[in-house]
């Protein structure tokens, strides 16, 4: 059997089609010298094997096959996505798979010093569906760890998932996806940084967002956030907006909760100068050595002193709507106006 | 009874109407062969309300939109044009303000117009004609005249507002890089878009794959379609394959006729053969979905196109540039999906809401067959609406048939002008106004001729390329049938029935159209050269005489003589 299991720093930004964007990611940015958790990736080809051992391959494409000129009824494509899933979760994984991955998350945990730790289990697909797919946070313990990754299999077959392959004329019986497993920081706060403006593209700025606790709640878009914008010049902060945060995403024994925000920190800014100062600085490098505005999530940790409390778990391509800059539309309409003269 | 006029006020006046305007054009697009009284009254009362609605909501600076006329089963139409510098300086005051949301979210607009009316369509839709009271069908016809009255405010104040960066966009390309819109570069740069038209020809295509994957296509080879579905019907599978073709046809392509201006054939729907013979055509041709491969190519060569333009353009001008350039790609786009959700589906509605009281009407006498509604106008509708067993229109629907069979027979002057006023100048006038829609869709640019390159037909480029083959002359869409594989399509212009018939032919000759007219939005999604503006080619070309044509010259070479 081929290698499917990689520690972050064995892949870089070329293992996209070997473990998928997330974990290519993640590997790249480890490379880069950012704070990233520690963690593993299972390839593509894990779930291809998975598939393959366990016989569900052949099932859930034969089902999807005899189907696969309806899916595009909603209805029709429910019934499906029901049906394969429930098929992959009812099918263990096979006990030689089983074996691997319990070592890679015990070496995970001696990597931490922690017994037992929580990670949390991310979809990598290598073709990139925003929001397509699942995450879970604060998984503990092998068996745990196992069910989630199937879990994360398992979510390439939920209607959207399914609906996107078919809008993108891609197949529809398979996708490839990688898993992310990686060490879950304990947050004292978490979130976004954007280094272009989304409303103006303005590129000159960042613009930083966060809450207490897990950054779940700034990227769903519950709550509304803190908000720093901040200059990449000379790292002023030019505006500075703190919410009172009422809500956000806290680590239980197994799982997360949505709990209410402590009075006394719900005015408070989520993150100190300091820490927007770091959190920019690497954001401005990131954005350099890629050559494109990046949208990146950091968390800070409880515990930890600064800067060693601020680590990195996603980067990517800013996808803004850019909506057109005033003066463009300005000038174009001056243009527009003198067709009449 | 006295028979009243089709369009009352409406009506072609020569006295009154020449003095107003020294020239009136015939929509030969839409209004030939004639219109029946029904649909006539529908498309000169409303395109007419809409074209003033958009141009005044916009505050175009030049024109006031167009006003129309109905004679004789042809809809006549000339410009209003804005006549002193005075209003048209306050004009456009206004228009800066005015044309702001097709420049800041485009996509934004248009998706919110489309489900306005989608959301109009279904209330239609659900009313079942055999179940429910006269009061509520007349009610439905009713809300169907509304449906119609906003569909026209929509359809021109989106097409105005669409048309007119283009037009900038355009002369800025002939400006700042030399080339014009019907230079093949200009073309490269507006190609390569998908949109909801081609994603239903891609559907048909889907299921035209689906009789031949699971073998249904022996049992319709060789068989017309108009009798594939009791073919199919005959057969375990066929009956399964009809009853999911039957949802994908009522719920996303059956809405439609063949002719798109008018109400007086079958949709879709109603007669799923019309469908079948795009699926013959697709059969019979074999192989992948052309379009797809094509787009992804013409993608491409855009993306390349852009890249190219971009780096002519300094690097100070590049910002405004390439959002101009985003706003003129919509018209393709626009041009094509405002078919779909517009015109086809609306008068497909329509229909539906005639069809409803004419089968009350007949069944009460008013009238002697379901489809002599058409030959009714509104108002007659509501003499008879509620209680159709008490009068008696078959007086009026005789006379009105009668008067129909004549104009088809006759046939409708192409322009109609004041005495002292030649073709020159009506064609000045037009071009006057400005007017995007007149100037792209209906006039386009005029073909000079070059003895030099010794053709016979001389035109403009609607999509670049050349090609040589046996000539297909259509004038109409039940004729599309007799279109072979390697033919090249002549005709006064095309529209949505004829996009599946693109994937056959090698090139297209058309006697008149724009730009932005259907020929030439096709015809560059599908890769194939188009000419365009010939003027005399359904009258020169016969059909079976091979013919060269070059697109990018511009030119028509008639091979045999």
């Amino acid at each position: 059997m081929e290698k499917w299991l990689f520690w972050f720093d064995e892949i870089d930004k070329d293992s996209n089609e070997l473990v998928g964007k997330k974990c290519a990611n993640l590997g790249e940015m480890s490379r880069l010298g950012m704070r990233v958790p520690y963690g593993f990736a299972i390839s593509v080809k894990g779930f291809e094997q998975f598939m393959n051992l366990s016989g569900l391959a052949q099932g859930v494409g034969d089902h999807i096959r005899a189907q696969r000129e309806n899916l595009r009824q909603v209805e029709v494509c429910q019934a499906v996505s029901r049906k394969v899933q429930d098929l992959i979760e009812s099918t263990p994984v096979p006990e030689s798979m089983r074996k691997e991955i319990s070592t890679y998350y015990h070496a995970l945990c001696d990597k931490a010093g922690r017994k037992d730790l929580a990670v949390a289990v991310r979809s990598s697909g290598v073709v990139s569906m925003p929001g397509q797919m699942d995450t879970y946070l604060n998984i503990i313990g092998e068996e745990a760890v196992i069910e989630h990754i199937k879990r994360v299999w398992s979510s390439s077959y939920t209607v959207r998932a399914m609906t996107c392959r078919i809008e993108q004329e891609m197949a529809v019986e398979w996708a490839p996806i990688g898993v992310a497993v990686m060490m879950l920081v304990d947050a004292k706060s978490a979130g976004v940084v954007l280094t272009v403006l989304p409303t103006t593209g303005d590129a000159t700025k960042v613009v930083i967002e966060g809450n207490w606790g897990l950054g779940e709640s700034v990227v769903g878009g519950e709550i509304t956030p803190d908000s720093f914008i901040v200059n990449k010049e000379d790292l002023t902060v030019v505006d500075r907006k703190v919410s009172t945060k009422q809500g956000m995403v806290r680590r239980e024994a197994s799982g997360t909760t949505y709990v209410k925000v402590p009075k006394e920190l719900q005015e408070e800014p989520c993150l100190d100068d300091n820490e927007i100062q770091e959190i920019t600085k690497t954001a401005i490098n990131v954005e350099k050595h890629f050559g494109v505005p990046q949208d990146m999530e950091w968390v800070v940790d409880k515990d930890l002193p600064f800067p060693e409390n601020i680590f990195w778990v996603q980067a990517r391509p800013a996808r803004f709507t850019k909506v057109e800059r005033a003066e463009d539309i300005d000038y174009i309409i001056d243009l527009m106006v003198r067709i009449f003269d | 009874m006295k028979t009243y006029d089709c369009v009352p006020g409406l009506e072609f006046d020569e006295k009154d109407d020449l003095e107003q305007s020294p020239a009136w054009f015939l929509d030969g697009t839409h209004s030939v062969p004639p219109w029946t009284p029904m649909f006539g009254w529908f498309w000169v009362n409303f395109c007419r309300h809409g074209m003033q609605y958009g141009a005044e909501t916009l505050h175009l600076p030049t024109t006031k939109g167009w006003d129309w006329r109905f004679k004789n089963g042809g809809g006549y139409l000339t410009i209003l044009l804005v006549d002193s510098d005075e209003e048209k300086r306050e004009r456009e005051t206004k228009f800066r303000q005015a044309i702001r949301p097709f420049l800041e979210d485009y996509d934004g607009l248009w998706s919110g117009f489309v489900k306005e009316m989608l959301g109009r369509y279904e209330k239609i839709k659900t009313v079942d004609g055999e179940d429910v009271s006269n009061i509520e069908l007349l009610a439905n016809f009713e809300y169907g005249i509304d449906t119609c009255r906003r569909m026209w405010e929509i359809h021109m104040y989106m097409m105005y507002g669409t048309y007119m960066p283009y037009v900038l966009f355009e002369q800025l390309c002939k400006h700042l890089l030399g080339i014009d819109d019907t230079h093949p570069d200009f073309h490269r740069l507006m190609s390569g878009f998908d949109n909801e038209s081609f994603r239903v020809d891609r559907g048909l295509w889907e299921y035209s794959k689906k009789l031949r994957d699971t073998g249904l296509d022996t049992v319709v080879a060789n068989v017309a379609p108009a009798e594939w579905e009791a073919k199919l019907q005959g057969d375990e599978r066929g009956r399964e394959f009809l009853k999911e073709f039957r949802v994908f046809i009522d719920t996303k392509a059956g809405w439609r006729m063949e002719r798109m201006a008018e109400i007086n054939v079958p949709t879709w729907s109603e007669d799923l053969s019309q469908a079948f013979d795009k699926m013959a055509i697709y059969l019979k041709k074999g192989g992948e979905f052309d379009l797809d491969g094509k787009r992804r190519r013409l993608e491409q060569e855009r993306k390349e196109a852009e890249k190219e333009v971009l780096g002519r353009i300094s690097p100070e001008q590049q910002g405004w540039f390439s959002v101009l350039l985003k706003i003129a790609q919509n018209s393709s786009r626009f041009s094509e999906e405002h078919d779909h959700y517009l015109d086809l589906y609306t008068h497909a509605v329509l229909r539906k809401t005639c069809l409803d009281l004419g089968r009350r009407f007949a069944r009460g006498g008013a009238i002697e067959k379901t489809d002599d509604i058409f030959f009714l106008m509104p108002d007659e509708v509501r003499r008879a609406g509620i209680n159709p067993g008490k009068f008696n229109l078959k007086g009026v629907v005789a006379r009105r048939r009668a008067e129909w069979a004549e104009w088809e027979k006759a046939g409708n002057p192409p322009i109609i002008l004041r005495k002292d006023f030649g073709l020159a100048d009506a064609m000045e006038f037009m071009i006057k106004s400005l007017d995007p829609i007149a100037l792209k869709v209906v006039v386009g640019k005029l073909p000079e001729a070059r003895p030099e390159l010794k053709a016979d037909l001389y035109g403009t480029c609607g999509s670049p390329g050349m090609a040589e083959g046996p000539a297909r002359v259509i004038f109409k869409e039940e004729d599309l049938a007799s279109v072979r594989d390697g033919d090249i399509l002549v005709s006064v212009s095309t529209s949505p029935a004829w996009t599946p018939i693109f994937g056959m032919i090698k090139g297209v000759v058309v006697d008149r159209g724009g730009s932005l007219s259907h020929a030439a939005i096709v015809g560059r999604e599908y890769g194939i050269p188009v000419v365009m503006n010939v003027f005399e080619g359904t009258a020169k070309i016969k059909s079976g005489q091979r013919i060269r044509i070059d697109a990018n010259l511009g030119t028509v070479f008639i091979l045999d003589k």
